[in-house]
């Protein structure tokens, strides 16, 4: 395939999540003189999508000629921005940053990395952040959305790959258990490889809510089960207590692949079904069901960031893991264990070195022989490494503050909405010296940034994306952006030249990817075999890919990635957690995502399709919740506690849990979500808790005219159930 | 130099004490050493029926890594018994001679099955008894049951049990409480011939009112248990065997009634093994008496927990003659309470021990309060959860005196007992004080989470009802999955409205409906339903 023709379009993948399905970007002539038309986009025949593309990506070249698009460099000047040249803007920012290194030390500059930048972007970022500023102040927002299940994978497997098998393998299972995932909405075409589990009556669902997905179990399709929020964790203990108690483990399996197996069998007796009913709600014999199903064969267990996004979701991911290790399907031709990559390289991102403790290739950063690689290709001594640096949310709270970072560099990600603790966040931003944005619009974090530069979209550059099931696929040119417009690769190309940096920093994103190759070497995520050229003859291209080899479709088939080849069953216990008596209105909030929008809908928002089908936040309550606050379908709610207050609508639903209230987090201003979580973290992987925050809930204004009729339900309420005293 | 620390029993409660203790042993903060009277490692008791029927292994009943204990370098002692707390040096004596110091003496040694008095059956008295120096004694006292009579506590007591309902042997539960019910389900679940003789109207009388006892006595004979009601045994009737040795033969009742069978299980619950203390000099009421801290009442350096323990703060000026009355109350006898109470003196030592160079001041969270226990009744096919008091009438008048800032008790009911289901919801200002829950186990699920956080109820009670019906689990009917708002395609959220327009606006086959709408253009797995609405929209079909 080679270049693209512009004229003729490209092939190339969503920009959207982490299903990258497949599609064709089409520039659509127009007249000259006269404003840039929609680029047209087709569905392209390809093993995760098919062909199918969901709204998000059908309407997704809308924001390449969307008039809100930032076509030139800007300075914040007073309350508003102008336009500045790239040297004026460039020049600034490196003097700023040299000069509060000098004054400051390294690591008093921060750089926040994002999920969705390309393989060679993720790579030439933490490069840059290590070598040109010296710094070991790098994470990214994968920290809020992959963090928990990387740590369990690395921890059980010795290696993170989200699916460890191909997609499409899915199709043959007769059991698939979702933990925590609403792919319907969040990954439509997904839904496709389920069919074959939902023909046996095997697709399983673990969600509080009656989500879309969950809806996918009815009709004798499979089981949804409906656990309280933030007992994941109790609920898999208890699926592996009735796995034993049934007899139902792969002894020979366990014997020859694992290891921590009588650890584990003694850990779980104390979570007997009936207790595991009382933390959870899940009924014993739903338990029972969903233990003999998955014993049944051809079985996968897959989780999302409903169990992962926890202050314990390392370990709930870990349980999950042990559970599938019981049951001996992981490394096994046609069963296995996998995590739901969520942003579209969340997978390459978290493996090319702008998480805070790696370097290229997911080596660890604190490996002498891992530094003495990467610093190899790099051209510099390994002592010149920053060791490692802190997690996210470690790292925002220490915007500001003595000791902390006094400047910082976001890409790809738009912290004052999808961080914890928002309001901090936005107060930490603004205590900075220097906020650097590299964005296509005025996100809700660019509008605070002191400079802004205006990057590429993904039908406008060339490089490559990892998917969910760890396949390295090429992002193509489709189109010329527009004229003032530069990609990441060409700005820290400028910037490590204007500082002096160590090592090479190219603009095109081939070589880019061959160092990266260089740099993986040998590495955990090796991709030393790859180049451009060899993903564009059309290779199904599954990580590792050592030179000479021909890639690793399916990971574990002899041995896992730990030196004596066993997987590691790690027994873990709930951390003890009070749950606040939900009476008053107080009430467990959960966050996630809607079909029409993408993380902190700083893209989705602007299309105008999508923000019509969704275009407020609305707070869901099931309807003896809502009528407890005298709520109707439509009304305004405030839901608060002592970090924030959120102002948004109701929707009333009674596929939520009575006591659980659900927001997406896509929106911001009063309706964000984020104002109400909580920054604290996992304790292993830095992961935040998104999934279960106290909550006030009230209406926001009392409605007069059903005030009468509210009244007199109560009075039928109380003739109904006599009185009596205690 | 290290505290020692001695505890004496090693079950569920005493196992989980070690664990939680074992990052002060690792520390040197505390030398440990455990004193058991049964030969096995601790072991899961709750499990025991499961086991007995063989509805579980042996080894799912292993609860801890005594292996890993020993390697940390606590000092474990199976099959042996403390006879003698000797307070004023300090030690215990254990049977077989040795005595061992302590600084701090912690005592788990739970609660034995009681049997009731029942002519044949030798009765003891063992507040007054030295404890026997062979630890196998500990609970028989010299004097065993008679073959074919056993209580079902221990793992022998549950081979025994296996050993008959394998043989096809009839078996005799005396007692209906939660355990005895358990037992006879899980035996007649394993195809065994059981009959339970219980003095009340209805089982679990304690747990349960008059609504959820029916209706769990009509499940448990529709389970093929025989239930024999308002019987008073009174005494034992045997057989001897050629070698002179008696048997059981049958239980005889107050009215006369003769129940036979091959085994008697005595279910009558459960006395705190308090017996060591009393000697020792300790306050006792149903267990050893100890305050908010777990510590004796008269001796500082004493922790009793678990099921026998009795907590109870220890009144003002207690010791004086003139307020000596004991208690009342007892031991919780359920096993998530003695494990917070593990957990939390295991924390409490560290955090003193750690300090004890310091300040002196302890700055650990106090135990909580325990609230009345939810009690489920194990039983594959039975649903029974019960909490609090319920024997409240949803008809009794409210005597509410006047002034009297307690909110009233309200009581909401469902029965229907045909089909083995009955609630009755129990609440104090709209939160649950107390439930009965009988056949409907999402709802018995839900209540008990609403119990356990104090949370209030929907206003609409009826609503914790549908959790078991079958609109709840059921999808989408028929007609309303072709309702306007429903969503057909959920990769571009398209509904049945947009799609109905798309075909009333002359779209004809679902490849033209999803060029206009989308719908069908990302999985596909939509595309029948959108050919259902086309055909629902044929001409033909039209309405005239």
């Amino acid at each position: 395939m080679g270049e693209a023709d512009e004229t003729a379009g490209a092939a190339t993948h969503c920009p959207y999540c982490a299903l990258q399905c497949a599609m064709f970007v089409r520039p659509t002539a127009v007249a000259a003189g006269e404003p840039a038309a929609v680029p047209e986009i087709t569905g392209r025949d390809f093993p995760s999508n098919r062909g199918g593309l969901c709204k998000k990506g059908w309407t997704a070249a809308e924001l390449l000629v969307s008039p809100e698009r930032i076509l030139e460099p800007m300075i914040r000047e007073g309350d508003g921005f102008r336009a500045a040249s790239w040297p004026e803007a460039l020049d600034r920012i490196a003097d700023q940053l040299r000069e509060i290194r000098a004054v400051s030390g390294a690591d008093a500059v921060g750089v926040f990395g994002g999920g969705g930048l390309t393989n060679e972007k993720a790579y030439q970022l933490g490069k840059f952040a290590r070598l040109a500023l010296g710094t070991s102040r790098i994470d990214y927002n994968g920290r809020f959305c992959m963090a928990s299940a990387a740590a369990a994978g690395n921890r059980a497997f010795g290696v993170d790959r989200g699916l460890p098998f191909p997609l499409e393998h899915l199709d043959d299972a007769e059991t698939i258990l979702l933990l925590g995932t609403n792919v319907a909405e969040t990954m439509p075409p997904f839904i496709g490889h389920l069919e074959g589990a939902r023909a046996a009556g095997g697709l399983i669902v673990v969600d509080p809510r009656r989500s879309a997905t969950a809806r996918l179990t009815d009709d004798g399709a499979g089981i949804h089960l409906q656990p309280a929020p933030g007992t994941d964790l109790v609920l898999l203990l208890g699926l592996i207590h009735i796995v034993i108690e049934l007899g139902l483990t792969d002894r020979a399996y366990l014997d020859s692949r694992t290891t921590g197996f009588e650890k584990l069998r003694r850990s779980v007796s104390r979570w007997w079904p009936q207790r595991v009913q009382e933390h959870t709600g899940v009924p014993v014999a739903t338990l029972r069901d969903v233990a003999r199903r998955l014993a049944s064969g051809r079985a996968y267990i897959l989780t999302g960031r409903g169990v992962e996004q926890h202050v314990d979701g390392t370990d709930t991911v870990t349980t999950a893991i042990n559970l599938a290790l019981v049951l001996g399907l992981v490394g096994t031709p046609d069963s296995g264990y996998g995590t739901l990559t969520g942003q579209g390289n969340g997978q390459g991102g978290r493996e090319h070195g702008q998480k805070s403790d790696q370097l290229p290739g997911y080596r660890k950063i604190t490996d002498p022989e891992a530094r003495a690689h990467v610093a190899g290709v790099w051209g510099v001594a390994p002592e010149s490494l920053p060791g490692p640096g802190v997690p996210a949310v470690e790292l925002l709270a220490s915007m500001g503050r003595e000791g902390g970072i006094r400047a910082l560099l976001v890409h790809g990600s738009n912290v004052v909405v999808s961080a914890p603790d928002a309001a901090r966040v936005r107060e930490g931003l603004a205590a900075l010296e220097l906020l650097v944005v590299s964005d296509f619009f005025f996100s809700e974090t660019a509008a605070l940034a002191d400079i802004v530069l205006p990057v590429t979209q993904w039908a406008e550059e060339e490089g490559t994306m990892t998917s969910l099931e760890g396949r390295v696929l090429r992002r193509r040119r489709a189109l010329a952006p527009p004229p003032e417009v530069r990609s990441e690769l060409w700005i820290l190309r400028e910037l490590a030249a204007r500082l002096d940096a160590p090592g090479v920093y190219s603009d095109d994103a081939s070589e880019v990817f061959d160092e990266l190759c260089r740099a993986s070497a040998g590495g955990p995520a090796d991709y030393s075999g790859l180049s451009h050229e060899l993903l564009d003859s059309g290779i199904a291209a599954h990580w590792p890919f050592p030179a000479g080899s021909t890639g690793t479709p399916r990971l574990f088939l002899d041995s896992f990635a730990h030196a004596d080849g066993l997987a590691r069953i790690v027994p873990v216990q709930p951390r003890a957690r009070v749950a606040p008596a939900q009476r008053d209105g107080v009430m467990t909030l959960i966050t996630g995502r809607l079909l029409s929008h993408y993380q902190s809908g700083a893209q989705t928002r602007r299309v105008p399709e999508l923000l019509a089908s969704e275009p407020v936040a609305q707070a869901t309550l099931h309807p003896a919740a809502a009528e407890r606050f005298g709520l109707v379908d439509g009304d305004s709610v405030e839901v608060s506690n002592s970090r924030g207050t959120v102002r948004c609508q109701v929707r009333v639903s009674a596929d939520i849990r009575y006591d659980t209230v659900f927001m997406p987090f896509h929106f911001a201003g009063e309706q964000s979500a984020n104002l109400l979580t909580e920054a604290i973290t996992d304790p292993i992987s830095g992961m935040p808790e998104f999934k279960q925050t106290t909550v006030q809930v009230r209406a926001v204004r009392a409605m007069e005219d059903r005030g009468a009729a509210a009244d007199s339900a109560a009075v039928v309420g109380a003739v109904l159930e006599a009185d009596l005293v205690g | 130099m290290a505290e020692r620390v001695v505890l004496v029993g090693y079950g569920m409660v005493g196992a989980r004490f070690v664990e939680e203790l074992l990052p002060s042993v690792r520390a040197g903060l505390v030398q440990l050493t455990v004193v058991g009277a049964e030969a096995a490692e601790a072991y899961n008791r709750v499990l025991l029926a499961e086991y007995a029927v063989g509805a579980t292994e042996r080894e799912s009943l292993e609860l801890t890594d005594s292996d890993e204990a020993r390697e940390a370098g606590v000092r474990i002692l199976t099959g042996t018994s403390v006879v003698e707390v000797r307070r004023s040096r300090r030690t215990v004596l254990l049977g077989d001679g040795e005595e061992l110091p302590y600084d701090r003496l912690v005592l788990a040694t739970g609660a034995r099955a009681q049997v009731p008095t029942l002519e044949g059956i030798v009765r003891v008295r063992r507040d007054a008894l030295r404890p026997p120096e062979s630890a196998e004694e500990l609970d028989s006292a010299g004097a065993p049951l008679p073959d074919g009579i056993m209580v079902m506590r221990d793992l022998t007591d549950a081979e025994r049990l296996g050993q008959s309902v394998r043989a096809g042997a009839r078996i005799v539960v005396l007692g209906a409480g939660v355990l005895g019910m358990e037992l006879a389900l899980a035996a007649v679940g394993a195809g065994a011939e059981v009959c339970v003789v219980y003095h009340d109207a209805g089982p679990m009388e304690r747990n349960l009112d008059r609504g959820g006892a029916a209706v769990l006595a009509r499940s448990a004979r529709a389970s093929g248990v025989a239930m024999v009601p308002h019987a008073r045994a009174e005494s034992i009737v045997f057989h001897e065997d050629e070698h002179g040795v008696r048997h059981f033969e049958a239980l005889v009742c107050a009215d006369g009634k003769q129940i036979a069978g091959d085994i008697l299980v005595v279910s009558c619950g459960v006395a705190a093994r308090v017996e060591l203390a009393g000697i020792a000099g300790l306050p006792v009421a149903r267990g050893v008496l100890v305050d908010e801290e777990l510590r004796s009442w008269a001796d500082p350096d004493i922790y009793a927990i678990g099921d026998c323990a009795h907590v109870e703060p220890k009144p003002e000026g207690w010791g004086n003659a003139s307020s000596s009355a004991l208690p009342a109350g007892g031991p919780l006898g359920l096993i998530g309470a003695g494990w917070r109470q593990a957990e939390w003196l295991a924390a409490r030592i560290e955090a003193e021990l750690r300090t004890s160079v310091g300040s002196g001041l302890v700055d650990t969270p106090p135990l909580p309060p325990e609230h009345s226990a939810v009690v489920m009744l194990k039983a594959e096919k039975v649903d029974v959860v019960a909490v609090g008091n319920v024997h409240v009438d949803p008809w009794d008048e409210p005597d509410h005196a006047p002034g009297c800032s307690d909110a009233a008790l309200s009581v909401a009911q469902w029965a229907d007992p045909a089909n083995g289901r009955y609630v009755s919801m129990v609440t104090r200002n709209g939160v649950l004080d107390a439930f009965v829950c009988v056949g409907m186990p999402r709802t018995a699920a839900e209540l008990t989470l609403l119990f356990e956080r104090g949370s209030e109820l929907p206003a609409d009670r009826s609503v914790l009802l549908r959790y078991d019906g079958p609109d709840y689990a059921v999808g989408l009917g028929c007609e309303e999955a072709f309702a306007p708002t429903s969503t057909v395609c959920w990769c571009n959220g398209v509904t049945a409205g947009q799609i109905t327009d798309a075909v009333l606006a002359g779209c004809d086959t679902v490849a033209r409906v999803g060029r206009e709408t989308r719908a069908g253009s990302g999985c596909g797995g939509c595309k029948g339903r959108i050919g259902e609405i086309l055909e629902r929209n044929a001409p033909a079909n039209a309405p005239l």
